[in-house]
């Protein structure tokens, strides 16, 4: 079992190692330091939202959310709103953020959880709520959109050749990792997805643990559009819109299984890593949108194989 | 048996008086001839689609590559020159032919393979949109009128996309009496109970992803016969649309239970709605917030509805 764990976050990065000297190999100077950093910064934002689906996919019923790109958008749209420029509003704008993004998130955890109502339908429903109510208010209010100084350098710069913003999903990843794997919490989540009525009768608040996993999902996805903000310099319509298809490739490359109970975040991070070389590859040698578009589906079509492949070589 | 199956379409029926009595108050001549023409013909392709995606749910699987399909189909149309097909009825059937192999292989990544229909069918959806891109990086191309007249035409009278919808429903109903129809459904609410009874599960629900999506292959043809154009993006919103739809219209998302008379309520209730937000002269930046609301009290009312006559 253990090396199971360990085995598909070595596979996605030995993968990714063989696109780096690929890369290398086709377009010398592909893995310079500064490249390197570069996409680790990008696979950050990657692997934030690679976390929202890995929460709510391990709680099981089908869990997906497909509304984590209207809340990133919302996320950002608020945090520059009220930062408006400004280092001293940076922390209450990201406060503001998560708020928002928890907000929508317990929409979606009531709609699933208590009302019952699928999580593919909710979240869709949600996301075109949350993206037409941008929309006005964008229109309405007219916003400031700007990113303050403070935030673009936590989200831009490197220390010392590594990325800041990397070092912030490095943090949030580690803590993911013990609160979906070691924690009382995270093993209520898994046994939650697992087996919901086992774990309905051996004392765990289903209902609950699946409101808090979408609350948790809205709220890092509300953060990431924040700090995306921060990345491009400024918030718009539709800024987190290329995370919903992306976000659900990276959990379920990572080994996140839709059937729920497993929630292996150090996969998805290495996933997160290993689609970004990937697009920024494809990029490089001039594939593109429709391509990239094409070999994102098979590769999730792939995995979903080994995967399909793996379960039935264990029984 | 029989009053348990409609207490599921009750509350969407109800929805449906609700947003046409709306829909006439608001629009002028509603009820007219050329207003109701109108009307069908804009909602063809949404009915088709959702009739489609409810014959694979009612099968127990999901499809949410519809949008992304028909937007391929719509592209091909585009691109493929109409004289070398010899005339729109080679135009469609090169349509047709292109939508049963996206059906077939759908159908076959979920039987065979096994993978998880949501997410399978998630993947081929990228690769669909991609495909399309391909083809059409930009909106374009043009269309032969003669599609477009084949289209807006009448038969003995009837107007085509109404021909068309009737066409379907009532293929349907055959397939309601047909034991197609009944082994879909047998194997939508409990597979290891069909497979038991001799019924191969896997060939059905194939043969419900080629039903579907030859409706999905009417529906691109419908879109593209109005549009006269190509737009890899034309079908983005018929996926949500659809699941929608069917959720609306009562039929249960775990496969097996509900009707198409469902999935045709809950597709003209959605695509009335945008009609009656259009009508109530609602200014157009907040049409899309209202949408979402609409949709989601409606997907709200159907649920409590349905526990509520579970209770009962």
């Amino acid at each position: 079992m253990t090396a199971l764990r360990l085995g598909r976050p070595l596979l996605l990065l030995a993968l990714t190692l063989l696109l780096l000297a690929a890369g290398e190999v086709l377009l010398p100077g592909f893995i310079g330091p500064g490249q390197i950093a570069n996409q680790l910064k990008i696979a950050s934002f990657l692997g934030l939202f690679g976390l929202c689906q890995t929460v709510v996919m391990a709680a099981g019923g089908q869990g997906l959310d497909l509304s984590v790109g209207a809340i990133a958008t919302l996320g950002g749209i608020l945090g520059a709103a009220l930062m408006n420029g400004s280092n001293a509003m940076t922390p209450i704008g990201a406060g503001v953020a998560i708020g928002a993004g928890l907000a929508a998130g317990c929409v979606n955890g009531v709609g699933i959880a208590v009302l019952g109502v699928p999580p593919l339908v909710t979240t869709l429903a949600l996301s075109s709520v949350i993206d037409g109510g941008l929309i006005v208010g964008v229109s309405l209010a007219h916003p400031a959109n700007g990113a303050s100084p403070g935030l673009v350098a936590i989200t831009g710069r490197s220390f010392h050749g590594i990325p800041t913003v990397a070092v912030l999903w490095a943090v949030i990843a580690a803590i993911a990792i013990w609160l979906l794997s070691r924690s009382a919490w995270g093993r209520r989540l898994c046994r939650t997805g697992a087996n919901p009525i086992t774990a309905r009768l051996s004392g765990t608040n289903t209902t609950q643990v699946r409101i808090v996993a979408y609350m948790m999902s809205g709220g890092i996805a509300a953060f990431g559009g924040f700090l995306l903000t921060g990345y491009v310099g400024q918030a718009f319509l539709g800024l987190g819109n290329a995370y919903v298809l992306t976000s659900i490739v990276v959990a379920a490359i990572g080994g996140v299984a839709l059937a729920g109970g497993r929630a292996p975040y150090g996969g998805v991070a290495c996933a997160a890593i290993l689609m970004t070389v990937l697009v920024s590859l494809l990029t490089a040698i001039n594939i593109g949108e429709s391509g990239r578009q094409v070999i994102f589906g098979l590769t999730l079509l792939s995995f979903l194989m080994l995967d399909r492949y793996l379960m039935r070589v264990r029984r | 048996m029989r009053a348990l199956r409609y207490t599921g379409i009750l509350p969407s029926l109800l929805m449906l008086v609700v947003v046409i009595a709306l829909n006439a108050r608001l629009q002028p001549h509603f009820f007219g001839l050329p207003s109701l023409e109108d009307n069908i013909a804009t909602l063809t392709p949404t009915i088709l689609v959702c009739l489609a995606q409810a014959v694979i749910v009612l099968s127990g699987e999901l499809d949410l590559s519809v949008g992304a399909g028909v937007s391929l189909i719509n592209c091909l149309l585009a691109t493929v020159p109409i004289s070398a097909v010899g005339g729109p009825w080679g135009l469609m059937g090169l349509a047709l032919l292109l939508a049963l192999a996206l059906g077939a292989i759908n159908g076959v990544i979920v039987t065979i393979f096994g993978l998880p229909s949501l997410i399978a069918t998630f993947a081929t959806a990228a690769v669909w949109f991609g495909l399309a891109l391909a083809l059409m990086p930009q909106p374009g191309g043009e269309l032969d009128q003669s599609v477009g007249d084949l289209y807006s035409g009448t038969v003995s009278g009837v107007p085509v996309p109404l021909f068309i919808v009737a066409g379907a429903l009532l293929i349907w109903t055959l397939l309601g009496r047909h034991r197609l129809g009944r082994r879909i459904v047998a194997v939508g609410s409990n597979p290891a109970a069909a497979f038991q009874a001799g019924i191969s599960v896997l060939r059905v629900k194939l043969a419900a992803y080629l039903v579907g999506w030859l409706l999905v292959g009417l529906a691109a043809i419908a879109i593209s016969a109005q549009t006269l154009s190509g737009d890899a993006r034309v079908g983005d919103t018929y996926t949500l649309t659809s699941v929608a739809a069917v959720v609306i219209g009562g039929i249960s998302l775990a496969g097996g239970r509900g009707t198409p008379w469902g999935a045709l309520v809950g597709a003209i209730v959605l695509g009335i709605v945008s009609n009656v937000i259009y009508f109530a002269g609602i200014p157009s930046i907040w049409q899309e917030f209202f949408k979402g609301i609409v949709i989601m009290s409606a997907l709200g009312f159907m649920v409590l509805e349905q526990k509520r006559a579970a209770v009962a």
